[in-house]
């Protein structure tokens, strides 16, 4: 009885490591996007646990269409830019802005979303955008973010003296202005509408003077030939009827 | 951007902040934890049935649940029930928590391995039950956790590194911010776990004394 078991252990381990082997060696090669688990609606981890959102269906038909695997991978933003030097992603769809200091380390495809940076508040508060940057307030934001690093260069090193408070994710600050325990967070309009069609008491005062940013897809710089790919894929998707449909389906106007 | 300017500009004063919020966390949690894990531990062996099961159940609980799930209870949870605990709070609160239910399984431990007779013969020198826990046992089992508890306090060195993910940024959370910033991961946590390192050693250190200083005459320690 014990040997029989112990066969069958060695059996399931065995099929295990070449299920592994087979998985690797079979067809076209499977890129990882790297994407961030709590962005809603660009990517997000559904009820189910399955990576959904605009950018993961995006990329899905992009792949179909150029024919390349693609698997999706939660990543942690905040070092999300390493992750695809490291090798450990391959690139990045996930609504992530274009900035001049990603761009010094990866490659970008041409922008395919635009979004405002807005300071949002609780839904009754009496706050202007220049009240919540005066000394003393409190804005939240997504750690590692663009809006994270345009605050801290254009705002708090030129005098400044508000407090930033740094969220693992986007959500998590949000729900704390509904909370109550800080005065603002400074997210993009998605985010903003995403969190109200949740059903919380938050609303938008305007854009704090972040310029809009635009949302394209990273890529290692070595690999241009796969940035060729993404590009091409990119324009075949917006001029497909698909691309409407999409902006429909994630509610995204 | 020359590197030695930019660590003196950018990243030393960040670091040192961060440092700063560090000791503030572990301080007040470590001092906390281990007087409530000595609580905790003096309970659960000499409690009645009912504080028994309270403390059991205590212990169970926050050596179950990860530190972090914690964490986010205490600071994202309690407001759904109205109570709204600030970073700093929430972070404290929890590493308190947590230290002292593994400081009460040393403290139990410690309590288990003084004989008997102790109690028995402090008994018969009129000491009252409550009396000779305290007098008695406790002055001797406390000697005897200190090995366990100061490893728990180490742990509650490491263990402050969660705090930033409450948004209360101490020396990782600078770390992490920095790092993604400027894109320098490889250098930055270099700097931070050598801080932590440094950290560690004046504690052991101190640790180390601490055990000499109340080594009682009499009672030798085995050296080696």
């Amino acid at each position: 009885m014990k040997k029989k078991s112990l066969r069958m252990i060695a059996l399931i381990i065995t099929c295990m490591l070449l299920g592994a082997a087979g998985s690797a060696w079979s067809g076209a090669k499977v890129y990882i996007n790297g994407f961030d688990a709590a962005y809603p609606p660009f990517t997000f981890i559904d009820k189910s646990g399955k990576p959904a959102g605009f950018d993961i269906d995006a990329v899905n038909w992009i792949a179909k269409q150029m024919k390349f695997n693609v698997k999706h991978q939660p990543t942690d933003w905040a070092a999300i830019v390493p992750s695809l030097k490291a090798g450990k992603i391959d690139f990045i769809a996930s609504g992530m802005s274009i900035t001049p200091e990603r761009q010094a380390q990866v490659n970008f495809t041409e922008p395919y979303w635009q979004v405002i940076q807005l300071l949002v508040v609780k839904k009754d508060a009496n706050l202007t955008v220049k009240q919540c940057l005066e000394p003393g307030r409190k804005i939240g934001l997504l750690r590692g973010s663009a809006e994270s690093k345009w605050l801290t260069d254009h705002m708090l090193k030129k005098g400044y003296k508000f407090e930033l408070r740094f969220y693992d994710t986007t959500p998590l600050a949000i729900e704390d202005v509904a909370n109550g325990r800080i005065d603002a967070a400074a997210v993009s309009n998605t985010a903003l509408k995403e969190a109200r069609d949740k059903g919380l008491p938050v609303k938008s005062i305007g854009r704090y003077g972040q310029p809009d940013v635009n949302y394209g897809y990273a890529v290692r710089k070595e690999d241009t030939g796969f940035l060729k790919t993404l590009n091409e894929g990119l324009r075949k998707l917006k001029a497909s009827p698909y691309w409407q449909e999409l902006i429909k389906k994630w509610d995204m106007k | 951007m020359d590197e030695f300017l930019f660590l003196r500009q950018e990243v030393a004063p960040a670091l040192m902040s961060g440092l700063w919020m560090s000791i503030r966390l572990i301080l007040p949690s470590a001092v906390c934890g281990l007087a409530l894990g000595v609580l905790v531990g003096v309970l659960r062996i000499y409690g009645n049935h009912f504080l028994k099961a309270l403390v059991g159940t205590y212990v169970l609980f926050f050596r179950g649940f990860p530190l972090l799930v914690q964490l986010y209870l205490w600071y994202f949870g309690l407001p759904h029930v109205g109570i709204y605990l600030s970073p700093y709070m929430a972070a404290v609160i929890g590493f308190s928590l947590c230290s002292a239910a593994y400081h009460s399984e040393y403290v139990r431990g410690a309590i288990l391995s003084i004989k008997k007779g102790q109690m028995m013969a402090a008994k018969s020198l009129g000491f009252s039950h409550t009396g000779a826990i305290f007098y008695i046992i406790l002055p001797q089992a406390i000697r005897r956790a200190l090995p366990g508890s100061g490893n728990e306090l180490i742990y509650l060195i490491k263990y402050s590194s969660l705090a930033y993910m409450v948004t209360c940024i101490e020396l990782t959370g600078e770390g992490k911010i920095l790092a993604s910033a400027y894109f320098k991961y490889m250098e930055i946590f270099m700097i931070v776990g050598a801080i932590y390192l440094l950290m560690v050693s004046l504690a052991t250190w101190g640790l180390n004394r601490l055990e000499d200083f109340v080594a009682v005459p009499g009672f030798e320690r085995i050296h080696d």
